[in-house]
């Protein structure tokens, strides 16, 4: 069954698209900017301490990292699984997550204390057991496979589209295995879990099929070209649900584990009930991120209702952005159990649980990192014959 | 077994990337360097070790909790169980030199390694400062430079600009010229002696005396990090 | 092949002519400076080691070129490595006693960043400290990074 599906570059001549390609210029601006003052004078500009030394840039770092998991997920149901319908979307899909791995390397980037150093030491000098070694090595071998996809789909070669999409998307899951890695494989206690990689992966392909949702709509809304709404249905009910129910089962397990073995108890406690984070968790992740939009496109009335499916995969996005923040923060602000039975207080250090605040750079910073890569994904649309002209179940006759 | 022996060769590997050879004409081999901190010596108040550590080693001081650098701190250990009958007591806590150090092994450019005689060591020529090494220890030891130090009290020392990580270096520049780590020193000169340092390998020191004696104990041996920071009283 | 919108037949010249001066513009900038300085590059003075010493490590040719590699290698040496009792940077401050006339010249005339200062006090000798103290010489700054 041949599928005529044609793309076309985007117009990108009204005012909503100028306005927005200016916004986003202005983000990266500020974002770089930031990045040079906070450089200049100092990480204590940043909101981040000695007992908290990873903060908001290495969380949305991670939050991007999974985002293009999702998406090479969508990509894949037309190359790997062979679903014509999905056609459409294989070229945002692909030109998206080399975008979020790109964002994601941008993030760490941007972190380092000294960027200077940044560009020539971690090439140079490898380290086969760190993680931060051998992630850059699999983000940088994953774009320039999206790379490779993404001009096989543009020539249409049917062998090497097929190839290239099981490569991918089996690098994707070794890509996001070896971030969640980069936590699970260290000895601080609410990090050292290897439920730590599936749940990381879980929750990129939850979030990145909602995203791709998100994407796809707002594109076909704004370029009024002509999208079948079975085909965002299908990815919100018989795809994102899976994988939601997915990630709350590795959650539950996770947790469970950690609150009921004596050794854990505590440190299980503290990150269910102990702070604000736990707010994040169980209203954030839980309820926002997974409970809500579960049930919205299991029941029948709301999961076959497009702007209900959109809702739902908004709530998503955020979940995973608070379950990013709870990989990262609570194991920091937590103290490590040095002296099993003895409480360790401050002299002249705090050794206590401690707080994290973000500051007005690490938020320029962040929006920076967007505005790159919205930047770049915007006029890409205009640039490149990206965008489907119409996206149907059946092909159009 | 098979298992236990294939993971018994294998843990040397995962840290052996981050083991520096060095070569004949060194200083460093054949010694492994090791302390016993003996609290019960260790006097309530007493800041000298960490005055002579800040002193030698320029090690920042803002004034700020959340960026004060610290080698060598103090820490308050309160018992969890009221009812224990056990009282509050004084620790100090610095870098533990681990023979499978989890900083050296996370380190994505090999700035922190251990060397041949066991100090666990920042190149700061290296450092590119993304804290990973940080996130990696367990016992919270190690800091980073969030801002410029003002202060330069020893100027035969280099200090460290902002951006790169640092802890304890067991004073290897004073250790090459014979002499003892600025600490144990200043603990010595305070009267207390609570600090004792010497070759773990060289049987007839004092810290091999202490270790092999059987008060010792280390901060969470379980974790597998074979620390070379001793503890008596602890 | 889709025609493009935005450059057309008509407005070629005007793009062609925008993107050629955007091109050559440091290029114009650099000659413009060469221009205005009339051909005069900055001067560069080292002044000369004490006499008293005998020779450098290499010849000046060679310390010219290779100092910074010289420097690497001496870093690893003694950092990594431990081989101790070789030059080092502030065995260069012996006889080189003054950073701004030895380093910072040519540095700042080349316009190549020194590393180095951020954590390394250049050491002054102790006949240097007296110069110093009566104005003889012009104290070293520290750069802060």
């Amino acid at each position: 069954m041949a599928m005529d599906v044609s793309f076309s570059k985007i117009e990108g001549r009204s005012l909503p698209y100028y306005l927005t390609v200016a916004v986003l210029a202005g983000f990266a601006v500020a974002g770089f900017i930031a990045t040079l003052v906070m450089h200049a004078h100092g990480l204590y500009l940043s909101g981040m301490t000695n007992r908290v030394p990873w903060g908001l840039q290495i969380s949305m770092a991670i939050f991007y990292i999974g985002l293009s998991a999702g998406s090479l997920v969508v990509s894949g149901l037309y190359g790997v699984f062979g679903k014509m319908e999905y056609k459409p979307f294989a070229r945002i899909a692909a030109y998206l997550a080399m975008l979020f791995l790109i964002a994601g390397l941008l993030s760490i980037f941007t972190d380092q204390g000294r960027i200077d150093r940044v560009f020539t030491k971690p090439f140079t000098y490898v380290n086969a057991t760190s993680m931060f070694s051998i992630n850059p090595a699999l983000y940088s071998g994953h774009i320039m496979i999206c790379v490779l996809y993404l001009w096989a789909l543009f020539k249409e070669k049917g062998t090497l589209t097929k190839i290239t999409s099981l490569v991918v998307v089996l690098w994707a899951i070794g890509t996001h295995t070896g971030t969640g890695a980069i936590f699970a494989f260290v000895p601080r206690e609410l990090y050292n879990s290897s439920l730590l990689p599936p749940s990381f992966v879980a929750a990129a392909l939850s979030s990145g099929a909602a995203l791709m949702i998100l994407v796809i709509v707002s594109l076909f809304r704004a370029t009024g070209r002509h999208l079948d709404h079975d085909l965002i249905i299908w990815m919100g009910r018989r795809l994102l649900s899976i994988f939601l129910l997915v990630t709350l089962y590795v959650l539950l397990i996770e947790n469970a584990h950690r609150v009921y073995l004596a050794a854990d108890h505590e440190a299980g406690m503290f990150f269910l009930f102990g702070g604000s984070h736990s707010f994040l968790f169980w209203v954030g992740l839980i309820t926002i991120g997974c409970v809500i939009p579960a049930i919205l496109l299991f029941i029948r009335r709301t999961g076959t209702s497009v702007p209900w499916t959109v809702f739902a995969s908004v709530l998503v996005v955020l979940g995973v952005l608070c379950e990013r923040f709870l990989i990262v923060i609570p194991g920091l602000i937590h103290p490590p159990e040095l002296f099993p039975g003895w409480e360790v207080a401050d002299v002249v250090f705090r050794e206590g649980v401690v707080s994290y605040s973000i500051s007005y750079l690490e938020i320029l910073q962040t929006l920076g990192v967007i505005g790159v890569i919205g930047f770049m994904f915007v006029v890409g649309l205009k640039i490149m014959p990206l965008a489907p002209n119409e996206a149907r179940v059946l092909p159009a006759r | 077994m098979l298992a236990g022996a294939s993971g018994a060769l294998s843990l040397p590997v995962l840290t052996s990337c981050t083991a520096e050879t060095a070569s004949a004409d060194s200083v460093l081999t054949g010694k492994r360097w090791g302390m016993v901190i003996d609290l019960t010596r260790c006097r309530e108040g007493c800041t000298a070790c960490m005055d002579a550590c800040r002193q030698e080693n320029n090690v920042a001081f803002h004034g700020d909790a959340r960026w004060d650098v610290h080698w060598i701190r103090r820490a308050s250990l309160k018992p969890k169980d009221e009812d224990s009958g056990l009282s509050e007591k004084s620790v100090l806590l610095m870098c533990n030199h681990c023979d499978n150090p989890p900083c050296a092994q996370v380190c994505p450019v090999q700035a922190t390694y251990k060397r041949e005689d066991g100090i666990v060591v920042v190149d700061h020529h290296r450092c590119i400062g993304c804290r990973y090494c940080m996130i990696a220890c367990p016992y919270n030891a190690r800091f980073f430079n969030f801002k410029e130090n003002e202060d330069w009290p020893n100027q035969d020392y280099p200090k460290r600009s902002h951006g790169v990580v640092e802890a304890c270096n067991f004073c290897a520049h004073l250790l090459d010229q014979g002499l003892r780590p600025a600490c144990v020193e200043a603990c010595q000169n305070a009267g207390a002696g609570a600090l004792v340092f010497g070759d773990l390998n060289d049987r007839t020191s004092e810290v091999s005396q202490l270790v092999a004696g059987g008060f010792v104990k280390r901060i969470r041996e379980d974790w597998g990090t074979k620390p070379k920071v001793y503890y008596i009283g602890l | 092949m889709k025609r493009s919108s935005v450059l057309t037949e008509k407005n070629r010249i005007k793009w062609a002519t925008f993107f050629t001066i955007l091109i050559l513009l440091p290029v114009g900038l650099s000659v413009a400076g060469f221009a205005l300085s009339r051909g005069q590059a900055a001067e560069v003075f080292l002044e000369a080691p004490d006499p008293r010493w005998e020779s450098c490590y290499r010849d000046a040719e060679y310390m010219r070129f290779h100092h910074m590699d010289l420097l690497k290698e001496i870093r690893d040496e003694v950092v990594r490595y431990g081989i101790k009792g070789g030059i080092t940077l502030a065995g260069c401050g012996d006889c080189h006693t003054n950073r701004d006339q030895f380093c910072d010249r040519c540095h700042e005339a080349a316009s190549v960043r020194l590393d180095c200062f951020g954590c390394h006090y250049y050491p002054e000798r102790a006949l240097d400290r007296e110069l110093l103290r009566v104005g003889m010489i012009v104290q070293a700054t520290q750069d802060g990074r």
